[in-house]
């Protein structure tokens, strides 16, 4: 390498101010006495000029101020449990709407059906074959930690349904926009968003994937009451009741909670009272 | 909050963290974003990909890392991810035109100026610079906006985009030559001609 090409090697470095003290005197000597390297030296300086230039567009403070929201909302809107596609289920609830009336009556009648030979099904089965099954995966091993996540998880669902309720059954009338302790209820959130990733781990198995996806949700919905601006923010709050609806959160808990109720108990071995442990 | 009790805020999973985290760098996630998709639609896109993804995978943060390091990274990835999946075809010059009128004429702030010849000599500088951006690869052109508009140190961008200091500065030095080519000035070439 020419003592030139040594020198332009450097000279981008010494442009940024990364160059060794005694490396940038050695490259000034050079340049001062080297006609092409102080030509080479001016072009790329010109060229870095220019390209400052350029300015980075700044969307505004109306962007920057909405972007907390229009974060939270897609987190809310899109799933934070990788099983689940609500994209997928979207596209088939508008496929839904192309069919005609009669086929929804059809549907119905069956899935009532269907629902009635389920619910029975679980209530009236004996209570030897299926549960024995059941405390034998205990037995085997990891299906204890399950179900003692299920119960934890039953009552971070019962949590999250008051406080949920207390919320969007609040109203903007009167002078205390709310009536409702807003400090309490974020304190509250902060708590139960902070357990739920524990939870959603603990929830592994298969069967848990729809709790599993409750969870998730719950824990975005909390992490939004928990970051709630200070004083009432009616709007923040209206936010929140928005998402809760759109996303049908006390179906799904009440649903969930159906399900619970209707597995047969099984007790958890280090835990209080019984845990529900789905039939495997 | 400091980045200590940030970092412990996260791995708690404690949602004021994830806040104050989201609201500390989301403008430096942004930035990157929108230098390498070119356009602010994609660049809050891409900014949002990284939050959800930073939001759900924090248990592989790297004890003792920085966070706007790894958020650069993280950054970066998801940019390339999106040029993947654009097909990594450069934005026809005619649209980039348009937005920068577009943008001109909307009068945000780094808009051009009121003067209508500053205004023309603007948008046409505008225009050739970002022509001569569109001739550097993702990777020159990332590790060139992170040390010329974000002011990093070279060393600080090997670690945030998990390369050596050798290939940052090769990298560095191949985007400032493809620029300088692009905007009518003398290539930097090593004395025995290769391109560093």
């Amino acid at each position: 390498m020419s003592e030139c090409a040594k020198y332009k090697d450097r000279m981008i470095e010494a442009h940024y101010g990364e160059l060794e003290p005694g490396d940038r005197e050695e490259l000034d000597r050079h340049v001062a006495s080297c006609p092409e390297c102080a030509a080479e030296l001016a072009a790329l300086r010109s060229t870095l000029g220019l390209m400052d230039g350029r300015e980075r567009t700044d969307p505004g403070a109306e962007f920057w101020d909405g972007y907390w929201d229009r974060l939270s909302r897609r987190m809310l809107w899109e799933s934070i449990d990788e099983g689940r596609k609500p994209s997928l289920v979207r596209r088939f609830i508008g496929s839904l709407a192309a069919l005609p009336r009669w086929s929804y009556q059809a549907a119905g009648a069956a899935a009532l059906l269907l629902i009635g030979i389920f619910i029975g099904g679980r209530l009236i089965a004996p209570a030897g074959g299926p549960v024995r099954e059941t405390a034998a995966s205990v037995a085997a091993g990891g299906a204890g930690v399950q179900a003692a996540a299920v119960v934890q998880a039953g009552n971070f669902v019962e949590r999250s349904k008051v406080l949920l309720l207390g919320l969007v059954n609040s109203g903007p009338a009167g002078a205390d926009a709310y009536g409702l302790d807003l400090d309490g209820k974020k304190a509250m959130s902060r708590n139960l968003a902070a357990e739920a990733p524990a939870l959603r781990r603990a929830l592994a198995g298969r069967d848990q994937k729809r709790l599993r996806g409750l969870v998730a949700e719950l824990e975005v919905i909390m992490m939004q009451i928990a970051n709630l601006g200070s004083g009432q923010d009616v709007e923040g709050v209206e936010l929140v009741k928005q998402g809760v609806d759109a996303r049908g959160i006390f179906l799904k808990i009440d649903l969930d909670r159906m399900g619970r109720d209707a597995r047969p108990a099984v007790t958890v071995p280090g835990t209080p009272g019984t845990a529900k442990i789905s039939k495997t | 909050m400091d980045e200590n009790a940030l970092i412990e805020g996260m791995t708690r999973g404690d949602p004021r963290a994830f806040r104050e985290l989201v609201e500390r760098y989301k403008k430096k996630v942004y930035y990157l974003a929108l230098d390498m998709a070119g356009n602010p639609i994609d660049a809050e896109d891409i900014s949002q990909e990284v939050f959800l993804k930073v939001y759900r995978s924090f248990s592989t943060f790297r004890k003792g890392a920085k966070i706007g390091s790894w958020l650069y990274r993280v950054t970066y990835n998801a940019s390339i991810d999106h040029l993947r999946k654009r097909g990594a075809a450069p934005e026809p010059v005619e649209d980039s035109v348009l937005e920068s009128r577009s943008q001109a004429d909307s009068g945000l702030p780094g808009a051009v100026p009121s003067d209508p010849a500053a205004a023309a000599e603007s948008s046409q500088l505008r225009d050739r610079i970002d022509r001569a951006l569109d001739k550097v690869s993702p990777q020159e052109k990332a590790v060139f906006m992170l040390r010329h508009y974000d002011d990093l140190m070279l060393k600080d961008i090997a670690e945030s985009l998990g390369l050596s200091i050798g290939s940052v500065k090769s990298y560095l030095f191949r985007a400032v030559r493809k620029l300088q080519k692009e905007l009518g000035r003398p290539a930097l070439i090593s004395g025995n001609g290769d391109i560093r």
